[in-house]
């Protein structure tokens, strides 16, 4: 069970905005996934989650850190190159905005089968279209809407779409940046059972990213934390909600609002400073598999 | 007692379209058919001349009109009833060939442009600047002294490789926007290659709004022939074609020939403007159906 898929080792990726400024949109960020588990990596928006998601992906070359996916250390080009169609196989992507990750111009049939018409594989179910009804059938959508195109579909559909478009593959190692953050409540709970259930269908190693909170404790087996760029806190889910170390977690756990009005009315929401946050921490293991980033001289 | 309950908010059902539209409203009848006809009449014209059109009838040089010469004969004696017809071909051919280069080489220089770098993206484009900026007759009149003797194939590459500039400033700027979208990053995560998103990415995407310049470019590229072989460049006078024939019409002004001159030049003109107008239709349904979308 324990062995790794992915191994992130101190990843930094900077932006330069101009001349002399540059934005360290994630710095320094370790963390390992092992297979068959669903991690989560919440943060407030431009915390580099999505930064994170895109090197992994190999969408952005990291400005420094490393990569190892499978023991292959994905951001040396050589490396990529050596390994490429493994890379590309058992890697997929599920973006925020399902109307903008699907071409308005194909139909659903070929959207789905597009990862298998890039790589010539010959489809286990005879046709190209066979194996997309499949896999439609598979999120839970009705093949008759196979030879619709996306500004026909409901964003719900839209979303499930790309789903099955990225697990036509079947990948290893799913990432999805935000997927539910485009959609209405009541789809995100649906599309959020389907990702839990094709998880124990298809076994995958899952990197969800998300904001809310609540969705990445329902989901999630471990959690990451992410603040201006940094990992700040790093343990299982329960673990991380019943007893969150990091001040920013205990800001954020405690904005949470709790449906019952009485412990509502009693809730007090922490503040977080950002002017105390340091940047300059060390990674400490509180409790075993509980990481946490502590000032110096709290250690 | 029913005439007193009235259904507030109730809307009486929208009446039935009263006639269906006919098929050819909006759409440019007349040049179509007019097009269709010259084409037609231009592959099958074996069926139907009456002559020979590269005999030269020594006897009938310069005629008028008559029942015999529909059309008259040049000053040559040739019949030009059927020259017309069977010049015609090379005319039309030397328009989509070249076209088809020009877009070709358009679609893969803007895709490619598009798609690179910000730094290649400018060197590629000041270099269309420079190449555009160049008299297009000027080089066509350098590259037909390097080939050489002038045919139908030659004349295509070299109009076809003058022409694909403007084109393919059009598609590098929609690649330009087309390439940040998202649909286009997903692809290219699952590993696509370059001739892939063009294909099933970009093309479908651009294709709409280069559709009239290609179409101008057939136009523009019969004319560029006609031009060529009317000062002398062109098409060699034993190969007939519209152009070619035009090239006699200096001798034939100064001895009053206008059918000579008047019959190509008419073909020639009713043909562009047939044309023109079906480019332009097809550049309002292009944009009608982007605001479909």
């Amino acid at each position: 069970m324990d062995e790794m898929l992915l191994d992130v080792q101190e990843l930094t990726h900077c932006f330069r905005l101009g001349r002399n400024r540059v934005l360290r949109a994630v710095d320094g960020v370790s963390f390992q996934m092992r297979k068959g588990e669903i991690f989560g990596l919440v943060g407030e928006s431009g915390s580099g989650k999505s930064t994170t998601a895109k090197c992994v992906m190999n969408i952005l070359r990291p400005t420094g850190g490393k990569i190892r996916y499978l023991g292959v250390n994905i951001c040396d080009p050589k490396q990529f190159r050596a390994h490429r169609e493994l890379l590309q196989t058992s890697r997929q992507m599920i973006f925020q905005d399902s109307t903008s990750s699907l071409n308005p111009r194909m139909t659903v049939a070929e959207i789905i089968s597009e990862p298998m018409s890039i790589h010539h594989i010959r489809p286990p179910r005879g046709s190209l279209r066979a194996e997309a009804a499949f896999q439609l059938k598979c999120v839970g959508m009705d093949p008759g809407y196979l030879d619709k195109r996306p500004p026909e579909l409901s964003g719900g559909q839209r979303q499930r779409v790309a789903i099955a478009r990225a697990l036509s593959m079947g990948p290893e190692l799913l990432v999805a940046d935000e997927p539910i953050a485009s959609l209405d409540v009541s789809i995100q709970a649906q599309i959020i059972n389907l990702f839990k259930h094709l998880q124990r269908e298809h076994g995958f190693t899952f990197l969800f990213i998300a904001h809310d909170l609540a969705v990445v404790r329902y989901l999630c087996d471990r959690v990451g934390v992410m603040f201006q760029g940094k990992l700040v806190e790093l343990a299982p889910a329960a673990e991380l909600f019943a007893r969150p170390l990091h001040p920013y977690t205990q800001a954020l756990l405690s904005a949470i609002p709790i449906p019952d009005p009485r412990r509502e009315r009693a809730r007090v929401i922490q503040r977080f400073d950002p002017a105390g946050f340091s940047r300059e921490g060390v990674w400490t293991e509180a409790s075993p598999g509980h990481l946490v980033l502590r000032k110096e001289k709290d250690t | 007692m029913n005439d007193q309950f009235i259904l507030v908010g109730a809307r009486t059902p929208l009446p039935p379209p009263a006639k269906k539209e006919p098929w050819y409203r909006g759409k440019p009848v007349v040049s179509m058919a007019i097009l269709a006809a010259v084409a037609l009449g231009c592959l099958c014209c074996e069926l139907f001349i009456p002559k020979d059109p590269a005999y030269m009838d020594l006897f009938h040089g310069s005629e008028a009109p008559n029942a015999e010469f529909w059309f008259g004969t040049d000053t040559m004696g040739r019949d030009i009833f059927s020259m017309i017809w069977y010049g015609g071909r090379v005319s039309l051919l030397i328009g989509f060939l070249s076209t088809a280069i020009s877009t070709v080489l358009a679609i893969l220089f803007g895709a490619a442009s598009g798609l690179a770098p910000r730094w290649l993206d400018a060197l590629l484009m000041r270099l269309t600047e420079i190449f555009l900026s160049i008299p297009s007759l000027l080089l066509i009149v350098l590259l037909q002294s390097i080939l050489g003797k002038a045919s139908v194939v030659s004349l295509s590459l070299v109009i076809g490789v003058t022409g694909w500039t403007s084109v393919a400033k059009v598609v590098r700027s929609e690649v330009r926007q087309l390439r940040s979208s998202e649909y286009v990053l997903a692809s290219r995560c699952m590993g696509a290659g370059f001739f892939h998103i063009l294909r099933r990415h970009l093309a479908p995407n651009f294709f709409s709004s280069i559709l009239f310049m290609v179409v101008m470019n057939v136009r523009s590229a019969i004319a560029a022939e006609s031009t060529l072989s009317f000062i002398g460049l062109g098409l060699p006078l034993e190969v007939i074609s519209w152009g070619s024939m035009l090239s006699l019409s200096e001798k034939a002004l100064l001895s009053g020939a206008w059918w000579i001159i008047l019959i190509p030049g008419a073909f020639l003109v009713v043909t562009l403007l047939c044309v023109t107008e079906i480019g332009n239709w097809l550049r309002g349904e292009g944009d009608r159906r982007a605001s479909n979308l």
